[in-house]
């Protein structure tokens, strides 16, 4: 997969709990903002959200509201909402597959449609200092700040 | 005659075409001849030689010559500008797929303050 020019982001993941608990996590709206951000989320199929990302002056980051809607909903299995917030991160699809496993939970995480021929990939790609590439390296150091206990 | 303008490889335009994608992810399994390319595809041998164009400009892959064929490889680094910008996101969901595991060992006790 190194060399894989695919624009999509996977993950897996194994979680020690039962499907229904994870499946709580990712569509309760509070508790989806505890591990996300502030939301007004809900678990049915067309609902259109958002998340607000908070603005950080410290880190210039001037805070991002991420437009999403509820594209397919099967408790407690499948979560797929679309993500929007401009450039080539427009109508992009974020899924979570959950699957029983024997020691709790298969979590099946992709992020895709990404469009790398946006101008944006362009500008990332000369070192420009602003645009999503900005915004997700100053997302990245709130995370890392927020994370600590 | 036209000057010709310092070349900046065209990556993020080159992986633009979903063919083109595909016969990146086939060369990366070896190298290949345009016929072999070819035969992964409906498009006509000459369209398969533009893409391959395309990739050739980008510097994504090279040719060689062996007897009558030209072979194309993919080359090593090439893709490293949309790696290095999806990494950025691979990374953020990271970072939040690592706080939804702790949470969920929390057990979803009440939220705690956050520190500013």
């Amino acid at each position: 997969m190194a060399t894989n020019p695919s624009n999509t982001v996977y993950k897996e993941l194994l979680l020690p709990q039962p499907r229904e608990q994870v499946w709580r996590a990712l569509t309760t709206p509070e508790t989806l903002a505890r591990w996300m951000y502030p939301n007004d989320f809900e678990p049915r199929l067309g609902h259109r959200f958002t998340f607000q990302v908070p603005a950080k002056p410290e880190a210039e980051f001037p805070g991002l509201t991420v437009r999403c809607e509820v594209l397919e909903c099967e408790p407690p299995q499948r979560l797929v909402f679309s993500w929007s917030a401009g450039g080539a991160v427009e109508d992009t699809r974020v899924s979570f597959q959950l699957s029983p496993h024997e020691a709790g939970t298969r979590l099946l995480f992709e992020h895709s449609g990404f469009d790398l021929s946006q101008p944006f990939g362009r500008q990332a790609l000369k070192g420009a200092g602003y645009g999503w590439g900005a915004m997700l390296d100053a997302l990245s150091t709130l995370l890392n700040e927020s994370v600590k206990p | 005659m036209i000057a010709a303008a310092p070349h900046t490889p065209d990556v993020f335009g080159a992986i633009s075409h979903p063919a083109r994608r595909q016969m990146l992810d086939l060369l990366s399994e070896s190298e290949r001849s345009v016929n072999a390319l070819a035969g992964h595809f409906q498009m006509s041998r000459p369209a398969v030689s533009q893409h391959l164009r395309v990739l050739l400009d980008a510097q994504l892959v090279t040719e060689q010559r062996h007897g009558r064929e030209r072979r194309y490889q993919l080359v090593a680094g090439g893709l490293s500008p949309v790696r290095s910008w999806l990494e950025r996101y691979d990374r953020f969901w990271d970072d939040r797929l690592q706080r939804l595991q702790e949470l969920l060992q929390e057990d979803a006790p009440p939220p705690k303050p956050m520190e500013p």
